[in-house]
């Protein structure tokens, strides 16, 4: 990206031959079978791959939410996958993730959303700054501050999007996970959303990994892509390597392509 | 041409061995699952108790699940508790007669709604009411990705989510079991005032006869016992909940089952550790 200064060696998450299965009622299911990937402090890294083919679960493995049955997650030269360790204060309010539905707290008001994280890991907090930081991080996110009192079941599915982005930030996080942030959006809403994380990566400086199978998306915030193709990462590489790849894998997801053979050909 | 040859006795003892074998391996399963939930569920009652000191740091929480899940079971509670008093009057006047004095009609009653009928009864509605409730929210919050989103903020669901409204089912199932006493005592007097022929005065002093503190003692043990294992095993089946409408689905019934035979179990074991000795 234009004016951020990334450093090629500076390796915030690395992911080392990651393998997950899940017990389906057909078996087991090796979602992932190898997964080595580097993500590069400050960048903006977009993994895509087809639908249900474990893009949402390298996100959870990068945050702790699931534990790999091998290899390893390591962020800030930490190995995080062990099954004894998680170091939440540490690590964990470090990351925010954006998940693919939003999911806002039902029971709470879009301002208590925002400001549950705040509060808590705040004690005493004044509630003036927390009424402050609650508007700034609404004007951030393109929403009036009256939107502060509505409840999420009133808000539209990008307008979910973007106050869980704020919920997000409230905490400062310094790597950001997205998990299909423009799924289910108009081409418009998608575009505000892609925005935001272009926004997002400037202003605050993070670390963004961004899952995805929109190309429109990826084109537009990458600074590298990562293809998970069968449990392994095929291909990383700039937007514009994507563009030109031979690799026929890639062409043909990129290109949205039903057979492999129309692609080489 | 067919021909009838006998199979083969060695292919058959395979088949049975076989079968027997993935038998036992199946029931075994299930056994070792089964220990693993109740462990499981043992070790999460213990950090959820080891929570409730900063869950009552947040009394905002408390009330809003106080209210939710205790104030408004009160209508059913009514309702339930009036009738249950009400056939039990009935019940035991119809045992009575010519064998018992009916002095004895309330003596009989307030000793049946106090050591069993009260608290069972309010537990098993109360399971309905609010360990499905617990169960199919916290299984909703988990297919919404709610709960991953706050272990994400580093806001553990075990405080958030569990402490208060077990810490609430502990509280109200007490109160809600003593209010449903007093109302069945009540549906019974006004039955027996009203449809059965006996005086109030003879109903309310064999209320008084025999009449013991132990007796609530133990009723309010049964209940505070019963609003733990119907709170916890509402989180938990709703947190171990499947995907989709399906898995709310059976999260709310795994839930009412489960609660429902461990009412049944500790009713027998309090029983028997309270009731045994005591009285002779």
């Amino acid at each position: 990206m234009p004016g951020v200064q990334i450093d090629p060696n500076d390796e915030i998450i690395q992911l080392r031959q990651l393998r997950k299965s899940f017990w389906t009622t057909d078996g087991e299911q090796q979602v992932l079978q190898d997964v080595t990937l580097s993500i590069r402090r400050g960048e903006t890294m977009v993994i895509i791959g087809v639908s249900g083919g474990g893009k949402s679960v390298i996100l959870k493995h990068m945050i702790g939410l699931l534990q790999p049955d091998g290899g390893e997650v390591v962020v800030e030269g930490r190995v995080i996958s062990t099954p004894n360790y998680f170091d939440a204060a540490t690590i964990r309010r470090k990351m925010g993730m954006l998940f693919q539905m939003g999911a806002l707290f039902d029971s709470m008001s879009v301002g208590e959303n925002i400001a549950f994280a705040l509060r808590e890991h705040n004690e005493g907090i004044p509630e003036d700054s927390v009424d402050e930081i609650v508007a700034r991080l609404l004007g951030l996110i393109n929403l009036n501050p009256a939107f502060a009192s509505k409840m999420p079941s009133e808000l539209s599915g990008g307008m979910k999007k973007r106050v869980s982005l704020a919920r997000t930030l409230a905490v400062e996080p310094e790597i950001v996970l997205y998990d299909e942030p423009t799924t289910g959006l108009d081409p418009i809403t998608a575009d505000v959303i892609n925005d935001l994380i272009l926004d997002t990566q400037k202003q605050f400086h993070v670390t963004s990994v961004v899952v995805t199978h929109d190309m429109v998306s990826a084109y537009k915030v990458a600074d590298r892509i990562a293809m998970l193709y069968q449990g392994h990462i095929i291909f990383v590489g700039t937007p514009d390597e994507v563009k030109n790849t031979r690799n026929p894998y890639v062409q043909q997801f990129v290109r949205g392509q039903r057979k492999l053979e129309s692609v080489a050909a | 041409m067919a021909t009838n040859r006998l199979p083969d006795p060695v292919a058959v003892l395979e088949a049975v061995g076989e079968q027997t074998v993935r038998f036992f391996r199946k029931v075994v399963g299930t056994v070792l699952d089964m220990l693993a939930a109740v462990g499981g569920i043992f070790a999460m009652c213990g950090r959820i108790l080891w929570l409730f000191p900063q869950a009552l740091r947040d009394p905002g929480a408390v009330m809003k699940q106080a209210m939710d899940l205790g104030v408004a079971s009160l209508p059913l509670i009514f309702v339930t508790s009036l009738f249950v008093g009400m056939v039990s009057a009935v019940s035991a006047k119809y045992q009575f007669r010519n064998v018992v004095p009916l002095k004895y009609l309330g003596t009989s009653v307030t000793k049946l709604v106090l050591l069993e009928l009260g608290p069972v009864l309010t537990a098993l509605v109360m399971s309905g009411r609010i360990g499905s409730s617990i169960a199919a929210q916290i299984a909703t919050m988990k297919e919404k990705e709610e709960i991953d989103a706050m272990t994400v903020l580093d806001l553990p669901p075990l405080r958030y989510l569990a402490a208060p409204r077990i810490l609430v089912g502990i509280l109200a199932l007490p109160v809600l079991t003593t209010i449903s006493c007093f109302l069945a005592i009540a549906g019974a007097w006004g039955v027996c005032v009203i449809g059965l022929g006996v005086t109030s005065y003879t109903f309310l002093s064999g209320t008084r006869l025999f009449f013991s503190s132990y007796d609530v003692f133990v009723m309010e043990i049964k209940a505070l016992v019963f609003g733990l294992l119907i709170s916890l095993l509402g989180y938990y089946h709703g947190i171990h909940a499947g995907g989709g409408a399906k898995g709310v689905g059976e999260a709310t019934m795994k839930s009412v089952v489960s609660s429902s035979v461990m009412i049944l179990l500790f009713d027998f074991l309090i029983a028997f550790l309270l009731l045994r000795n005591t009285g002779s």
